[in-house]
């Protein structure tokens, strides 16, 4: 029990990171592919832009999560780089459509 | 030198651990974002390289059509066509016809089925002269592995694609990684040697990836690209809420155009062959790709003739709109907006579809590069862990099945798609759904390697599907002679450079194969004695077992 | 043609850049290179590929241009490579 204890708290770290790689990576590719539409182009293009850029931030983070420290470190990496997309998404949701 | 030959992984309940450095970590990333699903890169891989000459391919598998010596005029192959999908499904609302060309010597079109809710198309292949169905063996022709490559088979196509995605997305932090891990890429840039043993694998995997590294990025990051709108479709669902407004997005992507509503009012469809002339005029007599017609016989029809993909380095929509009913050009799309014209350029990187034949080849060589460099980054994680294994013949699980599946997905997948090539031969032509069992065979033979893989000892499972694999394909062009009316010899007399092309290169794998084959057998026969000695077994039983 | 003219300069480009490194000159000759012979190589060695470059983008434009030349390196980079690997083979067989 104590054992097994042990290997799951020695696992969680990089459980973390795999949940933030995987899903935390992928979530902020898809808000900045939204954030995307504050951009000042024409609809079609800031979807597009947002399309063809939001893999290599995917890439990015997943490399990030893994570079770190700290599975701490890397969950607040992901935070950090959301929240000014959260900002620019929330702005284009509230201005609505061009 | 070697500076990412990784250390053995710590073991996890170690306590205090010093941090690892950014090289080790990224190497660990490397190690297992390529491991996890290299199996299916791989198929990818291969299928995709394939793919580079799949209509030459197709050309292949339906020996009945004659060797094409002239593009016939497209004008007149859309205008047959049309007037034979008038026959076949005069009610649909959407007919696409896809002209045949220097490498394709069949038409081919597909078609909304009339009355059916939602998507639902049927297609066929044409032959471009008389405008019928083709009078060929039914067979999917090397359209088959160009679908596999990025939706597989058996499975709803969406989940095919999301299955292709993720390992897509595998590979490019794969790639990134080894870059990172391998900091000293550039200085080193010719500086691996062929070594010994577990450093040959590694110096073959370095090199294949470091020459082949622009190809290996761009391949992966626009093969994401292709298929963006199913993976990313957030800045699109948030952007446009209605159709009407989606079709902003689409108009910039393709020329598929779609039926508005129907009037009622019937029309006949205006001559098609004078539409295509107009584009022929504009874009050049072989330069043309797709025929759309929306609403045939309806006074609401439209037509889309889009320009052809060679020389153009992108495929962004071109095309020329016509009225159905009068044939008069209504409008002609140039140019779409700077990303979606990035997201065209992308997109046509990736197909290849757009290159001479000398461009054409290195796409097809440098895509085997990638093949082989997937492949040998999941023989070298047996090969490294191999000489830490305490009994070499029993192996712990995760090892033993890494090292069964490497053999079903890298030889196995050889014979495998020989196994398709041979069924296409041998599979009576009346057949019901005789295309269906071509790839049925495929997926069948797949299926026995992996067996064959799981019960024989691996060394000798390597070995008899390396040289089973030159063997199916070697003995295909004797196939040919005798099941078709094709033989090499007439093709070479008949300058036919597609089937002595695709007849060559079955060889040439085959000799590839045969390389491979004998290189292992020296490499099983020569182990070294410390292995040995640490196994703790009399040398009598270990060459007994390990000979090839 | 002009595929045929970017090939033969990108091997001879990698070529010339590969023998100029130190590594490979030690087994290629068994004495370090006088450095102005050196330094000539390095030159011609860029130059080649420049001008490979410059003939890709001159025969198909600078978009089917750099994509052919980015397969042209690949290619004739793996050939060099192919080719240091046969030679040392052979030197070490005596």
């Amino acid at each position: 029990m104590i054992a097994a204890l042990r290997r799951a708290r020695d696992l969680g770290p990089l459980v973390s990171r795999i949940v933030a790689a995987v899903f935390g990576g992928y979530a902020l590719a898809a808000l900045s592919s939204i954030a995307a539409l504050a951009l000042p182009m024409r609809k079609p293009e800031a979807v597009l832009t947002g399309m063809l850029a939001s893999f290599a931030i995917y890439a990015a983070a997943v490399v990030w999560v893994f570079a770190v420290r700290s599975a701490l470190r890397a969950w607040m990496g992901l935070l950090v780089a959301a929240a000014p997309l959260l900002l620019a998404a929330w702005s284009v949701r509230a201005g609505g459509g061009a | 030198m070697r500076s990412n030959d990784s250390t053995v992984p710590r073991a996890v309940s170690k306590p205090p651990r010093k941090p690892r450095g950014i090289r080790q970590t990224m190497s660990d990333l490397h190690i297992w974002a390529g491991l996890l699903v290299g199996w299916f890169l791989y198929a990818m891989f291969l299928t995709g390289t394939v793919s580079y000459f799949k209509d030459e391919l197709s050309q292949w598998m339906r020996p009945e059509l004659a060797h094409q010596s002239e593009v016939p005029d497209p004008a007149l192959v859309a205008q047959r066509v049309a007037s034979q999908l008038a026959i076949l499904a005069p009610g649909s609302p959407q007919w696409s016809i896809g002209m045949s060309d220097a490498r394709n010597n069949t038409a081919n079109a597909f078609w909304r089925k009339p009355g059916v809710q939602g998507r639902a198309f049927e297609n066929a292949t044409f032959d471009p002269s008389t405008g019928h169905k083709v009078a060929a063996r039914e067979t999917p022709g090397g359209e088959f592995f160009y679908r596999f490559h990025f939706q597989f088979h058996y499975m709803p196509v969406l989940w095919g694609r999301w299955l292709a995605g993720f390992c897509a997305m595998f590979m490019l932090v794969a790639i990134v990684s080894g870059v990172i891990t391998h900091k000293k890429i550039f200085t080193d840039f010719f500086t691996f040697r062929w070594g010994k043993g577990q450093r040959s694998w590694l110096d073959a995997h370095n090199a294949l990836s470091v020459f082949g590294l622009p190809f290996h990025f761009m391949i992966t990051y626009t093969g994401l690209v292709t298929l963006m709108a199913l993976y990313m479709p957030w800045g699109s669902d948030t952007a446009f809420k209605t159709p009407a407004e989606r079709q902003q997005l689409t108009a910039e992507l393709s020329a598929f155009i779609q039926p508005a509503k129907p009037t009622g009012q019937k029309a006949a469809l205006a001559p098609i062959d004078d539409m295509v002339r107009q584009a022929q005029a504009r874009w050049g007599r072989d330069n043309i790709n797709r025929v759309t017609i929306t609403h045939p016989g309806d006074a609401a029809s439209r037509v889309s003739v889009s320009r052809g993909e060679e020389g153009r380095a992108s495929m962004s929509p071109q095309y020329m709109l016509f009225d159905g009913a009068s044939g008069k050009l209504l409008s002609t799309k140039d140019s779409v907006g700077p990303a979606a014209e990035t997201r065209g350029v992308l997109y046509a990187l990736h197909l290849g579809r757009f290159g001479d034949l000398p461009t054409r080849w290195l796409y097809f060589l440098v895509s085997l590069a990638g093949t082989a460099m997937v492949g040998t980054g999941l023989v070298m994680w047996t090969v490294k862990r191999r000489q830490k294994l305490p009994d070499p013949d029993k192996p712990y699980f995760g090892f033993w099945l890494v090292e069964r599946l490497n053999i079903a997905a890298i030889p196995g997948l050889s014979i495998a798609m020989a196994g398709m090539l041979w069924a296409n031969r041998l599979l009576p032509v009346d057949l019901l759904k005789r295309g269906e069992w071509e790839v049925h065979a495929f997926f069948i033979v797949w299926a026995m390697t992996l067996l064959h893989a799981l019960l024989r000892p691996a060394k000798k499972a390597w070995l008899e599907q390396l040289w089973l694999a030159a063997a199916v394909l070697a003995l295909l062009p004797l196939l040919s002679v005798f099941t078709t009316h094709r033989p090499l010899w007439q093709s070479v007399a008949a300058g036919d450079g597609v089937f002595v092309g695709i007849e060559l290169m079955l060889w040439a794998l085959a000799a590839l194969h045969a390389v491979l084959a004998i290189r292992t057998s020296r490499h099983a026969a020569k182990l070294r004695p410390s292995r040995r000695e640490a196994a703790g077994r009399s040398a009598a039983t270990a060459s007994a077992g390990e000979a090839a | 043609m002009s595929h045929l003219a970017i090939l033969l300069l990108c091997v001879f480009g990698f070529a010339a850049l590969a023998v100029v490194m130190e590594r490979h000159q030690e087994d290629l000759f068994g004495r370090p290179m006088v450095p102005a012979t050196a330094r000539s190589l390095r030159v011609a060695g860029w130059a080649a590929l420049l001008l490979a470059l410059a003939v890709a983008v001159r025969a198909q434009g600078w978009a089917l241009g750099l994509v052919s030349y980015s397969g042209h390196t690949s290619l004739s980079a793996a050939l060099v490579f192919g080719l240091l690997i046969v030679q040392a083979r052979r030197k070490g067989r005596r």
